[in-house]
């Protein structure tokens, strides 16, 4: 019976300790504590040790059945990230429900141990316990009823496919550019080797970083309003949109795609998109109308130079061997 | 004789400097630069011209690629003037100083913070190599150049956090403290270019030291606060610039003038005129509204402005509970950003205006529904050629658009055309250069409504005239229009018909006509939704106690079956 106590007690301290002092380094913005990782790594361990110790003390059951349930709660509402949006919490809170259900009757002894508090309530051997839950049940379901009642709106989900599947071909500037066989005319030597060259201090001395100082200048002069000065779509003007730039350190991004799809995606913007990409709302502008053909290709090198990703690239020896 | 005084008398004059800097931690002392670190330059430099000299240019002087597209323009080096410092005004800065500028950013212009790309180590090592840029002064002159850190003090009176995540709100700060802080504002003059409500409006001829036009900080959009470091609503910032001045800028130091508690009163003042948002930490902006909800108005709705039914508070309802005895309903302004149009035909790279503030009400016995629509603009335009406008833009055939299908973001689309609500105007009896007025100026509005087919294909509608703007303002730096449409019209074709309960596509352009905007020159907003929300159903007063008693008719039950039960076991009819 103390045993539930002293639980109490060492849970208490556990979730105090592990919300104030570990938690912070799961939740990626929060810098508040500067600790060494060691000791965060430490205290991880207690914190599992002692869990296992509270479950060894071997409390009530129901005790253990709804620390066991709360705990799921906590993971799923703090630790997980990023924070998961209420209906998936849902799920997943169903889910660990059933989990701590298969916990608490993992054999009939563990059952009607866990049973036995909540009948005792319902039958009124634990008089104040029963007063407290039967007249707050019934007002939070009309609290909740009331809750559901009141209009409210929450603007429609929309949903795009961010990356569509390209053309076959594209028309810039008057001339037709089969997107399969194209590859930028100024990638003219190996990226790798000019990681420690910079744009206009090697402008002179070599013919890449020449480009690569072009297609910097296109883009702070074009581009840099949305996809950022970081080329992390975090541009002055990135917020207004939606969807929103595309961020380009993200290896999601040009790190998985051609350089012919961007210079198709470059060229022809937002209205060139497919239905599914909803055309009307990206902000992309069809940069054709406003660059020329070479000025396309040198910024598209130089948003690979600058963030160290290499275009995707077909290998050749593996598609025409075999 | 006297040598050996001095020489006595020295190290004690060190103690009692070092150990009056221990117990008088606001003690000011003079100090020399901190001279340029030779050993971080070679990384410093690599580090520059990857990532800065795209703006700040090769030699520094603020003329990269992109300066002339920007407004306010990147930092010029080369005279070693920089706006953010804790020394005295026209004194170089300390290196932690521009540690925390290149750290954080400066919100509200191009420079983003680099603290999330660069190490540490890099940002020293740049922010020594941009020190070598200077060329008219030096960083390693410890003899001529004086550094005297400014005196500060600490906030007087505790605050709240509040409950913005990441954000410190400082919320109840002593309402004396903030009137006493309006008495510093008007005593020292600052209206003459921040105006009379703080938004900026004051003086429409300021030029930075290198004759580039700039304009005063607009106070009630303190997430722009160039040295904020992100902490928007931190009055230090307000005292930081008091006490130091923004060298190259107009804005000159106050430390002679304002004491140091004064200067704490005006910061509380020029922060509560800041509107508390929840705002995004990477971009420095409050987060966008997507969805502007339309009230539900039993019978007329006010024609005026100025009319209780039209207050909402500035602050996000969630942040800043609404006071007792506040005499609006209206929950709240919807916050939508502007961007320039960089993206078809004459583009616009510095728009004046990145926000607006749009709320609403429908009334359906009245038939009509009435959009709030209301900016910081500094100053209105005075040319006919070029009037100040707004227009709300709608799908022109909602009923032919399936799912989330929409007409292109600007003037719509050969297949789909939209349907445009213009306002153009100019202020009556209007100059840019008078001073602050309390009454403001009634606008000379003109409305015409559009089809757009792309923005090179707009043509005015010749079917009748459905919007009307029923009340407008232009007061200290902010503009307001009312809009007012029948909610149905008799042109189903191309009038956009506002159906209750539905999800409708509206987005909004802004012409700044001071600043030569035109057609399809602007500022503009992505698509977002309207809806006119229903009235609160009557099911609301009977629904929940039916609920409720139906509950309690569970719990009978449960308690009779479960008695039930153990009766059994004792019985021995259940094992």
């Amino acid at each position: 019976m103390n045993k539930t106590l002293i639980a109490t007690i060492i849970l208490a301290v556990v979730v105090g300790v592990f919300h104030f002092v570990l938690r912070p380094i799961f939740a990626i913005d929060d810098f508040s504590w500067v600790l060494n990782q060691y000791v965060y790594f430490l205290i991880l361990v207690l914190s599992i040790v002692a869990y296992n110790l509270i479950l060894k003390l071997r409390p009530a059951m129901a005790w253990r059945g709804g620390v066991v349930w709360l705990t799921g709660l906590y993971f799923y509402k703090f630790i997980l990230y990023p924070p998961v949006p209420w209906t998936l919490l849902i799920t997943y809170m169903m889910l660990w429900t059933i989990g701590t259900f298969l916990y608490v009757s993992q054999d009939e002894a563990t059952f009607k141990e866990f049973r036995a508090p909540l009948v005792k309530v319902v039958i009124g051997e634990y008089k104040f316990a029963r007063i407290v839950v039967f007249t707050m049940m019934p007002l939070l379901v009309g609290f909740a009823t009331y809750k559901s009642l009141i209009p409210k709106f929450e603007e429609p989900v929309e949903l795009r496919t961010v990356h569509p599947a390209p053309p076959a071909t594209t028309k810039v500037h008057g001339k037709t550019y089969p997107l399969e066989e194209i590859s930028n005319p100024f990638r003219v030597d190996e990226q790798d080797n000019y990681k420690d060259s910079f744009p206009f201090l090697d402008a002179d001395k070599s013919e890449y970083m020449k480009y690569v100082t072009e297609g910097g200048t296109v883009f702070f002069q074009n581009c840099h309003y949305c996809h950022g000065d970081q080329l992390n779509g975090l541009g002055m003007f990135s917020h207004v949109f939606n969807p929103t730039p595309a961020n380009f350190v993200d290896p999601g991004t040009i790190a998985m795609l051609q350089e012919s799809f961007l210079f198709w995606r470059v060229s022809k913007g937002g209205p060139g998109l497919p239905n599914e990409s909803t055309p009307w709302s990206s902000a992309m502008p069809p940069w054709e109308e406003h660059l020329t053909t070479d000025q396309i290709w040198k910024v598209i090198l130089f948003e690979y130079w600058y963030t160290g990703w290499h275009p995707r690239t077909f290998d050749e020896e593996s598609s025409v061997g075999e | 004789m006297n040598k050996k005084i001095t020489r006595t008398f020295k190290p004690l004059a060190i103690l009692f400097a070092l150990l009056a800097g221990f117990y008088l931690p606001s003690a000011v002392f003079a100090a020399g630069p901190d001279v340029v670190k030779k050993d971080l330059l070679e990384l410093g430099k690599k580090t520059y011209f990857k990532r800065c000299v795209w703006c700040h240019g090769v030699k520094g002087g603020g003329d990269g690629p992109s300066a002339n597209r920007l407004f306010t323009r990147p930092r010029n080096f080369l005279q070693g003037t920089f706006k953010v410092r804790t020394t005295d005004s026209g004194e170089l800065p300390f290196e932690a100083d521009l540690i925390k500028t290149v750290k954080n950013g400066l919100p509200g212009s191009a420079m983003p913070p680099w603290g999330e790309v660069l190490s540490d180590q890099e940002i020293t090592a740049v922010v020594n190599f941009v020190k070598t840029l200077v060329e008219d002064r030096s960083f390693d002159d410890t003899e001529d150049e004086e550094l005297n850190p400014m005196e500060f003090g600490t906030m007087p009176w505790s605050t709240d956090v509040g409950n913005s995540s990441g954000q410190n709100l400082f919320l109840n700060v002593p309402q004396e403290a903030i009137d006493q802080g309006k008495e510093v504002f008007i005593k020292n003059k600052c209206f003459e270019c921040h105006g009379g409500e703080g938004r900026g409006d004051g003086n429409p001829t300021m030029k930075d030291d290198w004759g580039f036009p700039i304009v005063a900080a607009d106070w009630q959009q303190c997430w722009n606060f160039r040295g904020s470091r992100r902490q928007h609503y931190d009055p230090f910032n307000v005292v930081r610039t008091v006490s130091t001045g923004l060298n190259g800028t107009p804005m000159p130091n106050f430390k002679d003038e304002i004491t140091v508690d004064d200067r704490w009163k005006l910061a509380a003042f020029v922060n509560s005129l800041c509107p508390r948002k929840n705002i995004d930490k990477l971009t420095n902006k409050p987060i966008n509204d997507f969805l502007i909800s339309s009230m539900y108005t039993e019978g007329d709705i006010a024609r005026s402005i100025d009319d209780p039914m039209w207050d909402a508070p500035d602050d996000d309802p969630r942040l800043v509970p609404r006071g007792e005895g506040y005499p609006g309903t209206l929950n709240k302004k919807h916050y939508i950003a502007l961007a320039g149009q960089i993206t078809r035909g004459n583009r616009n790279f510095d728009p004046k205006v990145d926000n607006l503030w749009v709320s609403s009400r429908w009334s359906p016995s009245e038939g009509a529904v009435y959009y709030l629509v209301e900016y910081h603009l500094r100053f209105l335009s005075t040319d006919p050629e070029y009037p100040d406008a707004i227009a709300i833009q709608w799908p022109g055939k909602l009923q032919d658009l399936f799912g989330a299908e929409k007409p292109y973001f600007i003037f719509g689309d050969s297949k789909k055309p939209i349907d445009l609500w213009k306002a153009s105007f100019l202020a009556k009896d209007y100059n840019p250069t008078n001073p602050p007025s309390e009454t403001g100026y009634k606008l000379d509005v003109k409305v015409n409504e559009f089809i757009g087919n792309g923005f090179d294909a707009i043509k005015e509608k010749e079917t009748p005239a459905t919007v009307e703007i029923v009340d407008s303002i232009f007061k200290q730096g902010r503009v307001r229009l009312l809009f007012r449409r029948s909610l149905e019209t008799e042109n189903k074709e191309t009038d956009v018909q506002v159906f209750q309960e539905t999800f409708i596509p509206v987005s909004f352009f802004q012409w700044s006509g001071a600043d030569k905007e035109k057609d399809e020159h602007n500022a503009l907003s992505t698509w977002v939704y309207t809806i006119l929300e229903p009235p609160v159903p009557d099911s609301i007063y009977y629904m929940p106690p039916i609920m409720a008693v139906i509950f309690i008719g569970l719990e009978g039950w449960l308690v009779w079956m479960t008695k039930r039960t153990r009766k059994m076991y004792k019985e021995g009819k259940a094992r």
